[in-house]
């Protein structure tokens, strides 16, 4: 089935530029409709209340990082099936590894480029 | 009173007893043991004396030594100069960069919603529009000499700490309970922050884990 490309994807990022960034290069591939959190307590709050096509998210964030806000969205019978690409400077394999056996889709370690996002993106919700 | 000056007023007291020309054998015998007693008892509070005397010489020794070793750290000078001043440089660092970051991305924005209809117009827009961005990109000078700055502030403080530490055989106290707890939910929630000179895990070796299953990375760790 073809991506919608009208779906919402909600971007999780403390840093405003990132999430600046981020949005760029979604509408650079053709996503524009994009909500923006600054961390897991505000992206949840928005998955209880909206239903996304996919989650980009940051590791590092507070009050709740993009890890605890991943085992939550997991957690949770209305979000569990929700893509969920973590995208982070958290380089180490343990940070990895710990991410897939929470259930992330994918992984992206920053600085990364639209290349990279859009490769992940397909293998997450498939061709677009 | 000094154990010196009991002594002294014991002996009076037994010497003016004597005098009085006592004819009570007995109470001649318990004036010499009380004597003798009082002897003993002036040599061992006079070592006493003297052994707290030498403490507490050689803790006031210690506590000049400290005093002086501290005026060396000079303390007021990190708390009221280096640390503020690193601390305003570093700030002054992230507006810098948020500032031309904004203004390079803003550029970057508005040539992509530019329209070549007109290709001169758009070859004007396009060239004023990357002076801009290279003018922006002078804000790495002016970060690199800031954080020069902090880098030799914190060299100082390290230099000082360190000599410190070395002449008052200053040993690392215990972690509070506050730090042991902010450790453990780092470590719980693996927030390690970028690695030093790239990251540590490259896209590919991400792509090659994320590609394995569960078993496969267990065996990694057996």
């Amino acid at each position: 089935m073809a991506v919608e490309m009208s779906m919402p994807i909600l971007v999780v990022d403390d840093y405003k530029t990132m999430v600046r960034i981020i949005k760029n290069l979604l509408k650079q591939i053709g996503f524009e409709n994009v909500d923006e959190a600054s961390d897991g307590t505000e992206a949840f709050e928005l998955m209880k209340k909206k239903k996304y096509g996919l989650v980009i998210s940051d590791w590092n964030m507070e009050p709740m990082t993009g890890y605890e806000l991943l085992q939550r969205v997991r957690a949770e019978e209305a979000t569990k099936a929700t893509p969920f690409i973590m995208v982070t400077a958290e380089s180490k394999t343990e940070n990895v590894i710990a991410a897939k056996k929470a259930g992330v889709n994918n992984y992206i370690v920053k600085p990364f480029n639209a290349g990279t996002l859009k490769a992940k993106m397909t293998a997450v919700i498939g061709e677009f | 009173m000094p154990a010196a000056e009991v002594a002294a007023r014991v002996r009076d007291s037994l010497k003016s007893v004597k005098s009085a020309d006592l004819k009570d054998a007995q109470l001649i015998e318990v004036l010499r043991l009380a004597q003798q007693l009082t002897d003993t008892m002036q040599m061992f509070f006079g070592s006493l004396d003297r052994s707290i005397h030498e403490e507490f010489n050689s803790i006031a020794a210690y506590i000049a030594r400290t005093r002086d070793e501290i005026a060396e750290l000079r303390p007021n000078d990190i708390k009221e100069q280096r640390i503020p001043v690193a601390g305003a440089e570093l700030e002054a660092v992230v507006s810098d960069t948020e500032r031309a970051t904004e203004a390079i991305m803003s550029e970057a924005e508005n040539l992509m919603a530019a329209e070549p209809t007109d290709l001169d117009a758009y070859k004007a827009h396009v060239d004023e529009a990357m002076c801009r961005i290279i003018e922006n990109c002078s804000f790495q000078d002016l970060a690199g000499q800031r954080v020069s700055k902090v880098v030799t502030s914190l060299k100082h403080i390290e230099t000082r700490v360190a000599r410190f530490a070395k002449t008052m055989g200053v040993h690392d106290a215990e972690m509070t309970e506050e730090e042991r707890a902010e450790t453990e939910r780092r470590q719980r929630l693996h927030l390690n922050g970028p690695a030093q000179g790239g990251p540590e895990t490259d896209q590919s070796a991400v792509d090659d884990l994320m590609s394995m299953d569960q078993d496969a990375i267990d065996s990694l760790f057996d």
